[in-house]
């Protein structure tokens, strides 16, 4: 979308016409309360003291009055916090830090692809291409099952990989918050294309003998952006059930889903997904205020699946051979850009500040009435927000976005160097990249983070948080070793 | 001959731990060029299984590799010719594509393997190679071999054992009772990239690695002579591949001599000709006496010679450590006349080995580095064999490089195996250390079925009382 604003806006006079223009509308409220209240204090100082008592014995108030006046005072009062949403605290989380062995330099996996395909060659020069602008590190890990030539994708090792990935997030979340596995009143367990029976959710519940009145949910099916959903679910559970702790599980288990044949538009998931999860625990209690790290603001979801092309733009079905794959099509890119265009028009209205909502009421006001040729104004995400977490989809993904919402290379660098280091995780890649922010000491007090996923279907999900407490370096986590390295240039082209 | 006892269960991809720094290669050397012929087996056996494997291939060896793999960027790199304008020459890209790792269970104990009964036991089968091919760039040069040597007991009842590793996860059910496991390490690879010496350090970097000690021979990289040879690009076109195929029927077999008889012959060796005998000494005598015996018979004033290959790291200024990277073998020859060997004593050709080795100077060695250097180009020939080779490994040292490469809580290896690919009809005898320690010596001999066969019933090695093992001919006593 192409900037909004006549060009006139290089000249340094209006940064500061709009940085008082913001001040004004934002804090309006203020500044209209600020000279009443000076002008009441001026009054009652000129009143004087004597003045004051004789107006107040003057209102002749009795005991009935004022106790029911205080009724009224207490009954809005308590409607109030009942009716109030329940607060949902993100009391800590912890990403699953893959092990080395199972790391895939660019040279491993082309030589599997040679290897195995090698009567395709043109398959293999598509899966070259595709890795060299994928904007992947060197360091990404795909489970082992994986590293056999040929892969060895048994039912066996999925459970085994869902095991390692799962059990070692939760763990590692256990030692993070000490929250006791008995303590856990929710659990909702996303893992797209992997979906044994017991669910992934019941080996959860089998490992750490959790309680047997516990609320589980598996969602399977619900592509990158399920791990939003699940939030968006436990939002809503935690409404309902009051002082209850509940843990998200969110990852994607690749052992079962690589594709073994030749279509190009199904190899490409190969390139992108890697290992990878995340454990979530939220909570409504008022005793893990202190100590949660954010607290849960919006969550807004947006499903374009009643347009056709949107519904079949990224399909699971199977190939010529036989063989299963996920097909993505080419206009993959216009449709995210769709959504996340119906995304934002209903996010805006809760995150934005007045000042840009003015404006975009105005120029919305101006195009339908004065002149339908006036580019519709853009809303500044930069001021309603201080950190984005953008899917790691894809390089593609992450530069159609910052070109979308204007972002600086800063705001997107969480996004690129978890795309770099971990791959494609789906939906835990969020949670790494805001471990990267956390790690790199940039999260303060007060800030808001917005978090963006797609995911087939096609839909877009987001989440607002707004930091509770500042967090300090170094944290533990997935970045813990390598963050000192980051951010790395990633060049458009790696020579393979 | 034997029924296929091993069973290839699969093959995967080992990756270092830490990515490599893209762009860097390592150009082999002339030596290397040379010995391009030939490719290096070794094979380590271990007789207490203990827990070697999780499920889920995370096992303690896998992530202990690729702990050592990154600080051997070679090893996991592919051959590549260098480009026309440069030389041509073979070099080695650094590129971390990994070394293939083959798994494969064996079923027979590891007793029975190493037993002398073991007709047909042919290690070949425990050797999964790949012939080099045209195309390199996907041929990964360094071959890592895992046996799990087990022998199902069917008269121990069933029992669904679950075994945990570290990260708590449940494997599939073993539904067998081994008894009597054990396992062999084999590391392959082609002997231009690496000799008996750096391979045998690799493994034991691994070892150390394994256990958490610290690598007390890190590799080295720097060529042995500065490029100041200015090599000039031959006009025509450079063999793409080495030409490998032999057609010999070569086989091996291990001779296990104990550390008292070698005592014995020794001293009597000392005390007549040569005062400081090695067993090395005596026993290539010894070997080379008793095969030129086997092999049709010469006029008498022709020459027996032998080949002898030896390890020139610490006999050049400045001395070359134990891990540097690729061939450091100087092959040098020595001739007898016929009449001198059938009438001379097993103490004068003892006395005329040592007195051989002990006269290699560094110019010999310098002057034939810089001639392979020279003959980078052409064709490697075969080192091995062409002539009936000996190989010296230097005493103390590979003892400790072979024997101490422990994996597990002090378990030395029971037997270290060493074999060449493509060694020619005069054959090729190998001194190497024993398990034993002190005196004992192993020797392997690789030779043609018939002379081999011979060689087993040869009564004056039989007088020395040797174990016969792994011998890929009849053995009768």
């Amino acid at each position: 979308m192409p900037p909004i604003l006549p060009d006139f806006s290089s000249s340094v006079k209006l940064k500061y016409v709009k940085l008082g223009y913001q001040y004004l509308v934002n804090h309006i409220i203020t500044l209209t309360l600020i000279p009443i209240m000076i002008g009441v204090t001026i009054e009652l100082i000129r009143l004087g003291p004597n003045e004051i008592l004789n107006l107040w014995n003057s209102l002749n108030l009795n005991l009935v009055q004022i106790l029911c006046s205080s009724f009224l005072v207490i009954f809005i009062a308590t409607v109030y916090f009942m009716s109030k949403p329940r607060t949902i605290y993100l009391v800590d989380y912890a990403c699953f830090k893959p092990p080395v062995t199972c790391r895939v330099p660019f040279a491993t996996f082309m030589e599997h692809s040679r290897l195995i395909l090698k009567d395709n060659p043109k398959s293999v020069e598509f899966q070259m291409r595709i890795l060299e602008r994928s904007g992947l590190g060197e360091e990404t890990c795909l489970p082992p099952s994986i590293h056999y030539i040929p892969p060895k994708p048994t039912m066996e090792s999925a459970r085994g990989e869902a095991e390692l990935v799962i059990f070692s997030a939760m763990d590692s979340l256990f030692e993070k918050t000490g929250l006791k596995p008995k303590d856990i009143d929710i659990l909702i367990v996303n893992c797209s294309l992997f979906s044994p029976t017991p669910s992934l959710s019941a080996m959860v519940i089998n490992k750490y003998k959790l309680r047997s009145n516990i609320k589980s949910f598996n969602l399977s099916g619900m592509g990158c952006s399920a791990g939003l959903i699940s939030i968006d679910l436990a939002r809503d559970l935690l409404q309902v059930h009051p002082n209850s702790n509940a843990v998200v599980v969110s990852t994607e288990i690749i052992t079962p889903n690589y594709y073994q044949g030749k279509e190009r538009a199904m190899l490409l998931p190969n390139c992108l997904f890697r290992m990878g999860g995340a454990a979530i625990m939220l909570s409504n209690r008022t005793t893990e205020k202190r100590r949660s790290k954010y607290r849960l603001v919006h969550v807004v979801r947006t499903h374009k699946g009643g347009d056709d092309k949107a519904y079949k733009c990224v399909y699971e079905e199977e190939d010529r051979e036989g063989k299963v794959g996920i097909s993505l099509q080419k206009d993959l890119m216009a449709i995210a850009g769709e959504a996340l265009k119906s995304n934002i028009t209903t996010m805006g209205p809760l995150v934005l500040p007045a000042s840009e909502q003015l404006l975009f009421l105005i120029t919305l006001i101006g195009r339908k009435i004065f002149n339908p040729k006036w580019k519709p104004y853009i809303p500044d995400f930069k001021q309603a927000f201080e950190h984005f977490c953008i899917h790691a989809g894809g390089r593609a993904v992450i530069d159609e976005l910052q070109k979308n919402l204007q972002l600086s290379t800063e705001h997107v660098e969480a996004s690129r160097m978890t795309l770099h280091r971990f791959g494609n995780t789906s939906s835990s890649s969020l949670w790494y990249e805001l471990n990267y922010i956390e790690s790199k000491g940039r999260m303060k007090k007060g800030d808001r983070v917005w978090q963006i996923a797609f995911g087939s279907g096609f839909k877009c999900n987001s989440a607002v948080w707004k930091c509770n407490r500042s967090i300090k370096t170094p944290i533990d986590g997935p970045w813990a070793d390598c963050i000192d390295r980051y951010p790395v240039h990633i060049p458009e082209i790696v020579k393979l | 001959m034997s029924e296929n006892k091993v069973t290839l269960e699969s093959k995967l991809t080992v990756v270092s731990s830490r990515p490599v720094k893209s762009g860097k290669t390592h150009k082999l050397s002339g030596v290397d060029h040379a010995m391009g012929y030939h490719t290096l087996h070794l094979i380590f056996y271990y007789k207490n299984e203990e827990k070697w494997f999780g499920s889920f291939e995370l096992d303690p060896l896998r992530e202990s590799l690729s702990e050592v793999l990154s600080i051997y960027p070679t090893v996991t790199g592919r051959l590549a010719r260098e480009k026309e304008e440069d030389g041509g020459d073979w070099e080695v890209r650094c590129n971390d594509a990994g070394v293939r790792v083959i798994k494969a269970n064996v079923d027979c104990t590891i007793d029975e393997w190493l037993s002398s009964s073991a007709f047909g036991f042919d290690e070949t089968q425990l050797i999964a190679w790949d012939d080099m091919p045209h195309d390199t760039s996907t041929w990964s040069p360094f071959r890592i071999q895992i046996l799990q040597i087990y022998h199902f007991n069917s008269t121990i009842p069933l029992d669904n054992s679950v075994v945990f590793t570290h990260h708590r996860i449940r494997t599939n059910q073993i539904n067998k009772q081994f008894q009597e496991g054990g396992l062999a390490i084999g590391l392959s690879c082609s002997h231009m990239l690496s000799d008996l010496t750096f391979a045998s350090s690799f493994l034991k970097s691994w070892s150390q690695t394994h256990r958490h000690y610290p690598i007390s021979h890190p590799p080295f990289f720097n060529p042995i002579t500065p490029n100041n040879i200015n090599n000039v690009p031959n006009s025509s076109s450079k063999p793409q591949t080495i030409i490998t195929s032999s057609t010999n029927n070569i086989v091996t077999a291990t001779f296990k001599f104990p550390s008292s008889i070698i005592k014995q012959c020794l001293s009597k060796i000392q005390n007549t000709t040569c005062s400081n005998a090695t067993p090395f000494d005596f026993l290539s005598a010894l070997f080379w006496t008793r095969v030129t015996h086997l092999k049709p018979s010469k006029v008498h004033n022709q020459n027996h010679s032998l080949s002898i290959c030896r390890d020139f790291r610490k006999l050049v200024k400045p001395s070359l450590p134990i891990g540097y990277f690729g061939n450091a073998l100087h092959f040098s020859n020595l001739s007898i006349k016929v009449q001198d060997m059938e009438n001379g004593q097993l103490e004068d050709m003892a006395n005329l080995i040592h007195k051989h080795l002990k006269e290699v100077t560094e110019e010999e060695i310098r002057s034939s580095i810089e001639s392979f250097e020279t003959r980078k180009e052409s064709t490697p020939k075969c080192m091995y064999g062409s002539e009936l080779t000996c190989v010296y490994m230097e005493e103390e040292e590979s003892a400790s490089l072979l024997y101490e490469s422990m994996f597990s809580n002090s378990e030395k290896p029971a037997h270290v195996s060493c074999r060449i690919g493509n060694v020619d009809s005069e054959g090729l005898i190998m001194v190497m250390p024993s398990s034993e320690g002190g005196f004992a010596r192993t020797v392997i001999v690789m030779l043609q079925e018939e002379e081999l066969g011979k060689l087993c019933n040869d009564q004056e090695i039989l007088k020395l009382e040797p174990t016969i093992i792994l011998a890929g001919c009849l053995v009768q006593h």
